[in-house]
């Protein structure tokens, strides 16, 4: 049975970014619904609890529950919503197409989530680089302004809704929601303490949610199909729903997929639907399954991974952002350690010791070692330096993040590592040169 | 109120109100913590990560200084897990840090020395080159300051002091990951009337003062709790000296006055404590010095008070001098020989704050540390009496003029007041510095400075607090007390066995107002010890 789309539902269609093509398609419905009979806003979170929905942004946190952490008393202070259009993830792409493609999804579903916490001023932090996405947005709020979706005394209802593009000026940490908020404040873009979280004192000190954007997307699905709909898709009770992959790397067709969550991760790259299989039939070598933050997957765990939350996790990764990024036989594993390194020693923020010493000294020694100079011990000296930053070693799980491509290349491919020190030079070369 | 437990060397278990830091519920229990950017006045960052713990029940390792306390929590401050997250800590802050303690100014009060001798290991895996920072070493930011981001471990406690006490907000953080930095925001200075509390919170030698720089190594240095004489606050501070020599002021914590901090003005008010032109008593016979000695000094001045009635004296204290001293000083002249004319000074300045930990303090707009007190004491023309301003005026002209501080006021620079001064028969004068007054005087009597004598000030809150002497002032200089006392026994007063101590409650039980006060309030809240009163060498 060909799957139905609905969250990529609209992208190909014309004026999929206009407000009269999204009403003609049946939008608006469901924020129309509830400016028209103004349900209990809590009976909202209720229905996306059921529908079991977890934040898309990497977390997977349940949506639902999310919402319900603001305090019941804010002691008059305004509450917000921000949605996380920051999509820093590296391997990630699928935000920028459903706001590209689709805004009015995305600002219909961040009226229902407004509303159901009682937020009368939305954010939407996004990435600098996403100009076109900023222009669209704002076309598309202007819109919905003038269509009376957005605004004052909505529909005659009472209800108001204000949403503000902010754009982010680029740095990666800005996609952790607390990074996101002081940025969103006009400040340096880095990790606070939590607690408090930002329900309790986010934006501005006040109450506020974070949320990313393809979770704000599944909303009006749910809202419009019912969460028994939404509950329905996936592979199990804890991982509902349709679900955006990332594919990119050395497969025949990398593109954003929309599939149910828990699609097999063997499927999306050598499904006919999806990836349809490795370029120039090369063998897969290493996939990272859940954008540069996971840890790598090897051939025999990719063989039956499901590709959801506890799926990815039970292999020792992350199903993080859906961003699936395939390496053939001919990647060398050190290079592919150091390339993520050096993102990530170029974007830590600095503030924890941990993160901002520790990350330049691995790629100091991933540099060495793929460059021909390793020594012995420095394959013990780079699992030793990154089992030094995770764990609570740091205030955010950027440290984390940092050593996964670090830790599960060193401990699944050590030949190659052991291979570049002895013989100053790569083992992927040396096969190629073989062959040749 | 919760019941948290410290798992140390030794198990100890404080019982500290909910919402305590828990680096500081483990002080209370006697267990430190080792840390770098927690400071009890600051925003709480949990960035240094040098604080990391075990708790149990918690899986992961926590930063002690960000983590809520709950009652019934067990905290594992020296277990395998934190030795290992501590050292791991300080292994990632040394790799770029220049490790040369020996040329650096901070040494000896650095708490990345201290923290690496007690939770750090020896050896260091890495080898690679460490960070420079050019363009960013050793370069003044600001008119007291000079900073070194080599040696800076980005504990941004000089940030958040700019930022939440100073509220002035000149220091912040440029570029990222390795390459950040602390500096000042482009186009400014780190210039605050507090400027030097940034390199106070600097727990290493990123940021120093450069009056103190490389002037003397720390462990040297005695400190001896004392009080800023620079306005009526009454900040809190600790001379520090060695030898006869004082090298400066640091701030001494009072929550209620000066908090951890001090002002630059008062701070660099020290190296005054160093000058002296005057060290032996003089007597001036036809313009020309003489040096005859204390004895012949103190009976000239006597006999000449003998000579005149009260009247024809006039008798000026000092907002300078310390209660016991003003004391004395209306006790002899008002009290004893009947002098009606008894006045005080103080130069007007501008108001000068205090960020206290209640908010603001401000000073009443005086450069003087004890004008209350000198008021309190009694210092003001008596009925029928005159004041200094009658002598400026030419309405009167005293027999006698007795300046117990020679550098009393800016006027005794003002050739016109020096000369009004001049005009009496005898003119009698405390000096330690040198000045219009002093040079005019025929008796100079030298005495010591604040940091040579015990005493106490009251600020313009009416708080009563102890300075002590840091040194004895070099023989024949003597404190003023000891002069004022040693005229006062010529004359029939006091007892040979008085010093400050003594005569606090001879003045409390005197003065309206201090009856009140016992030793705790005294001593700001603070243990101060009991210091030897009487110069060497007696009377």
């Amino acid at each position: 049975m060909a799957y139905e789309r609905t969250l990529l539902a609209r992208i190909d269609k014309e004026n999929s970014r206009s407000i009269d093509g999204y009403v003609r398609d049946g939008g608006y419905q469901a924020w129309e619904k509830i400016l028209r009979e103004k349900p209990e806003p809590a009976s909202i979170a209720e229905t996306v609890k059921k529908a079991g929905l977890r934040g898309r942004g990497g977390a997977g946190f349940p949506t639902g529950v999310k919402w319900t952490f603001i305090p019941k008393d804010t002691k008059g202070k305004p509450i917000y919503l921000v949605l996380n259009a920051d999509e820093s993830e590296p391997g990630t792409f699928k935000d920028r197409l459903l706001i590209e493609r689709d805004p009015h999804l995305v600002l219909e579903g961040m009226a229902i989530a407004a509303y159901a916490i009682g937020c009368k001023r939305a954010y939407i932090y996004i990435r600098g680089e996403f100009w076109d996405g900023a222009r669209i947005l704002n076309d598309a709020i202007r819109e919905a302004n003038e269509k009376g979706y957005l605004g004052e005394n909505l529909k005659g209802s009472g209800v108001a809704l204000e949403i503000v593009v902010h754009r982010g000026a680029g740095a990666y940490i800005c996609g952790e929601e607390t990074a996101l908020l002081e940025s969103l404040e006009g400040k340096r873009g880095q990790p606070r303490v939590k607690p408090p979280f930002p329900a309790v004192s986010g934006a501005f000190a006040c109450p506020t949610i974070v949320n990313n954007v393809e979770t704000i997307a599944c909303v009006p699905l749910i809202m419009n199909r019912g969460a028994e709909w939404f509950a329905s898709i996936g592979r199990n009770e804890k991982n509902t729903g349709p679900k955006l992959y990332c594919l990119s790397g050395h497969v025949n067709r990398p593109g954003v997929y929309e599939a149910p969550m828990g699609l097999p991760l063997k499927e999306l790259i050598f499904g006919d639907a999806f990836g349809r299989g490795m370029r120039d039939g090369r063998k897969v070598k290493a996939v990272i399954p859940g954008g540069a933050s996971a840890a790598m997957l090897t051939p025999a765990e990719i063989e039956d991974c499901p590709l959801d939350f506890d799926g990815v996790a039970a292999k020792g990764s992350m199903l993080g952002s859906a961003a699936i990024v395939v390496m053939n036989e001919d990647t060398c594993m050190v290079r592919a350690a150091r390339n993520l390194a050096k993102f990530f020693a170029h974007e830590s923020c600095g503030q924890c010791t941990p993160c901002r010493e520790g990350c330049p000294w691995l790629l100091t020694v991933l540099t060495r070692i793929e460059a021909g100079a390793g020594r012995p011990e420095d394959i013990a000296l780079l699992s030793a330096v990154a089992k030094q930053m995770n764990n609570g070693m740091t205030l955010c799980v950027f440290a984390d993040a940092a050593v996964a491509p670090v830790l599960s290349t060193t401990g699944k491919w050590p030949d190659e590592y052991a291979y570049h020190v002895e013989h100053r030079r790569c083992l992927v070369g040396a096969r190629q040169e073989a062959f040749a | 109120m919760a019941k948290i437990t410290f798992q140390d060397a030794v198990t100890k278990t404080v019982e500290v109100p909910d919402g305590t830091n828990m680096i500081e519920a483990a002080k209370l229990a006697g267990v430190e913590i080792p840390h770098f950017c927690y400071h009890p006045r600051f925003t709480v960052v949990g960035q240094c990560r040098m604080c990391l713990v075990e708790i149990d029940g918690m899986p992961k390792i926590q930063a002690a200084c960000t983590t809520p306390i709950k009652d019934g929590m067990v905290v594992k401050t020296s277990s395998p897990k934190t030795k290992d997250a501590q050292k791991s800590t300080m292994e990632f802050l040394l790799i770029n840090h220049p490790l040369d303690c020996p040329i650096c100014d901070q040494a000896g009060e650095c708490k990345l020395q201290d923290n690496s001798f007690g939770y750090g290991f020896q050896q260091s895996r890495y080898d690679e080159r460490k960070k420079q920072y050019a363009g960013y070493s050793r370069t003044k930011i600001g008119p007291r300051v000079i900073a070194d981001m080599t040696r800076c471990i980005l504990c941004t406690r000089c940030i958040r002091f700019t930022q939440e006490i100073s509220k002035t907000g000149e220091l912040t953080f440029l570029d990222r990951a390795g390459s950040t930095l602390v500096w000042t925001h482009e186009g400014r200075e780190l210039d605050n009337d507090w400027s030097a509390c940034a390199a106070d919170v600097c727990p290493v030698g990123a940021l120093t003062v450069e009056e103190f720089r490389f002037r003397q190594r720390v462990w040297y240095l005695k400190k001896t709790p004392s009080v800023c004489p620079g306005c009526d606050i009454g900040c809190n501070n600790s001379i520090e000296s060695r030898g006869e020599t004082v090298y400066r002021y640091m701030p001494r914590l009072n929550p209620d006055v000066n908090d951890y901090w001090l002002c630059d003005h008062g701070r660099f008010l020290s190296e005054s404590l160093n000058e002296r032109a005057y060290t032996r008593p003089i007597a001036r016979v036809s313009g020309d010095d003489t040096f005859p000695g204390w004895e012949p000094v103190l009976d000239r001045t006597v006999a000449a008070l003998r000579e005149t009635t009260g009247a024809n004296v006039l008798a000026l204290g000092s907002a300078h001098l310390s209660n016991e001293e003003n004391w004395l000083l209306r006790k002899l002249f008002g009290d004893t020989l009947g002098v009606p004319n008894l006045d005080v000074v103080a130069d007007g300045d501008r108001v000068r704050t205090m960020p206290s930990k209640h908010g603001w303090i401000e000073s009443s707009g005086v450069a003087a540390a004890n004008l209350r007190g000198a008021r309190d004491a009694g210092l003001a023309p008596r009925a029928g009496g005159k004041g200094l301003e009658d002598v400026y005026s030419g309405a009167w002209t005293p027999e006698i003029v007795y300046v117990a501080d020679g550098a009393f006021s800016r006027d005794a620079d003002h050739p016109d007041r020096v000369a009004a001064l001049r005009r009496a028969t005898l003119l009698i004068v405390h000096a330690r510095t040198e000045n219009l007054l002093t040079r005019e005087a025929d008796i100079v009597l030298p005495c010591a400075s604040l940091a040579q004598k015990d005493g106490t000030f009251t600020n313009r809150f009416g708080r009563v607090q102890r300075f002590e002497r840091a040194m004895l002032p070099k023989p024949p200089v003597k404190a003023d007390w000891e002069i004022l006392l040693a005229l006062a026994l010529k004359l029939g007063f006091g007892d040979p066995g008085w010093n400050p101590l003594s005569i606090f409650p001879l003045l409390a039980a005197d003065v309206p107002g201090y009856a009140g006060f016992d030793e705790a309030q005294l001593e700001g809240g603070l243990t101060m010890k009991k210091g030897l009163f009487v110069s060497e060498g007696g009377l």
